[in-house]
């Protein structure tokens, strides 16, 4: 493809920090949002970033991708450049949607019938309210929808907006993921399935890892065709070089054996973007801190490097698993990573496991010189796939 | 029942749902002018309708503009109620 897609916006609501920057920062601090087994945005205020009537029509992961999406538009500068409204479109995901609405409802319906059921129950509940909302709050006319590919969404939500630019359809895409399921019948679902952590710890590739921590938030990237942006002078924070995606056709829950799924997306998007694999700097990990995931992720890392992998880390020790945000918030941190040239750690990590042989940045912040490409990756239940790779702008 | 006790209630039932100027509304505010929409106007009906006993048929909507309508509305309900 000829069509460079550079980023000019960002914005993070996570459980350490509200602004890509802050949340950067927070990762470079060593600090963590993790409490008692979850990482919940607890100071996230959502009348800071909208009227109290907004919030109430809003379920809260679409008050987070609202807050999210305000920050990278006014970083973009989007609303003064004059744009076409119909040249902008919205692409945001969420892994479960309004869950926190669905189960409100649910428990009203059940216990006080039919007339308790609100009738902001379904633009709250459905998975496209939130990019919904972002469109009509920029007056975006382009193409617009919510992708649900569970912990993989923000990924295939930045990558489909990437290939939207390439395809000529828009030249800025406002793409991301937004996730707020730290719910009673969410929590009790994944712990049903044995996916969390029973000690309440997120140490991705770490001999004791048990599971992951949910946590919550949203991550924004404003996405914009490179003439365009550098024609209105607008600050470049880098640029989503490549994308795949692909499926692991295998299991519901659990990733393939051998990775294949996950090589497949790793190695496309490094072909989307016309690199090798000696080319990149640093992979931002899926990393979630389940036994299978994190073993299985370093042996595709071995697969594509043959003992020369580079450094990658889990921002999802600091801060859980976002589900449906996470590749959209891990993707502004390979950005910044890139952009600062200093890699963040991957906390808890302190007994290495045999079959997680990599070097993860446990000591990190690591400054690092001269890296120009870095992957994120994001792998999802149901066996979907995707892959960035990030470029300095 | 007076006019003003029912003017209160609909100013409470727009600041239960968060309307923005719900408290000085007045009976020449329109929807429009307090930016409520279809739905807060479904919820604005159920807040009534509970605190009033009645029941407000979706047909008795057409050309409820105001709160001033909405007001009128309560209280010929109420009255059919009180005589049936």
């Amino acid at each position: 493809m000829s069509v460079d897609v550079v980023v000019t916006g960002r914005g993070v609501i996570s459980s350490i920090g509200e602004s890509a920057d802050a949340f950067y920062d927070a990762l470079l601090e060593r600090r963590s949002g993790i409490a008692d087994g979850v990482a919940p945005c607890s100071a996230f205020d959502p009348e800071s970033a909208m009227t109290a009537k907004e919030a109430r029509r809003l379920d809260r992961f679409a008050q987070f991708a609202i807050a999210a999406s305000d920050q990278a538009v006014a970083e973009a500068g989007l609303l003064e450049s004059g744009i076409e409204p119909e040249r902008i479109g919205v692409v945001i995901g969420t892994g479960v949607g309004g869950l926190e609405t669905l189960e409100r409802n649910c428990l009203a319906f059940l216990q006080e019938g039919e007339r308790a059921v609100s009738p902001l129950f379904v633009p709250m509940m459905m998975p496209n309210a939130a990019a919904g909302m972002v469109a009509m709050r920029i007056g975006a006319h382009g193409p617009g929808f919510s992708v649900a590919s569970a912990c993989a969404t923000g990924g295939h939500a930045i990558g489909e907006a990437k290939r939207m630019i390439e395809r000529g359809e828009a030249d800025v895409v406002v793409a991301g993921g937004a996730e707020a399921a730290l719910t009673p019948v969410c929590l009790a679902a994944f712990k049903a399935m044995g996916a969390l952590s029973k000690q309440g710890i997120s140490r991705p590739f770490d001999a004791r890892r048990d599971g992951f921590v949910m946590g919550e938030g949203a991550g924004v990237l404003v996405l914009e065709r490179s003439d365009h942006a550098r024609a209105r002078g607008a600050t470049l924070y880098g640029r989503i070089a490549g994308y795949a995606a692909s499926n692991d056709a295998f299991h519901i829950t659990q990733p393939e054996t051998n990775g294949r799924g996950a090589m497949q997306a790793m190695r496309g998007a490094l072909a989307d973007a016309g690199a090798r694999p000696v080319d990149v700097g640093y992979v931002n990990a899926h990393g979630t801190s389940t036994p299978f995931n994190d073993r299985i992720e370093t042996l595709v890392m071995h697969g594509i490097w043959n003992g020369d992998a580079p450094p990658i880390s889990s921002t999802k020790s600091a801060i859980g698993h976002l589900l449906g945000a996470a590749g959209a918030v891990e993707a502004v941190a390979t950005l910044c990573a890139l952009q600062r040239e200093v890699l963040p750690p991957t906390l808890n990590y302190e007994q290495p496991d045999p079959d997680c042989d990599l070097d993860y940045v446990p000591e990190g912040p690591r400054e690092v010189g001269g890296i120009e490409l870095a992957l994120s990756n994001s792998f999802g239940f149901g066996g979907q796939n995707a892959c960035l790779a990030v470029a300095r702008a | 029942m007076n006019e003003q006790e029912i003017l209160e209630q609909v100013r409470s039932a727009l600041a239960q749902i968060k309307v923005a100027g719900a408290e000085t509304a007045t009976m020449e505010s329109s929807w429009a002018d307090l930016d409520v929409d279809s739905l807060d106007l479904v919820e604005v009906v159920r807040i009534l309708e509970d605190h009033f006993g009645i029941e407000i048929v979706d047909e008795k909507l057409d050309g409820v503009a105001t709160v001033g309508d909405a007001v009128r509305l309560v209280e010929d309900i109420s009255q059919e109620g009180a005589t049936a």
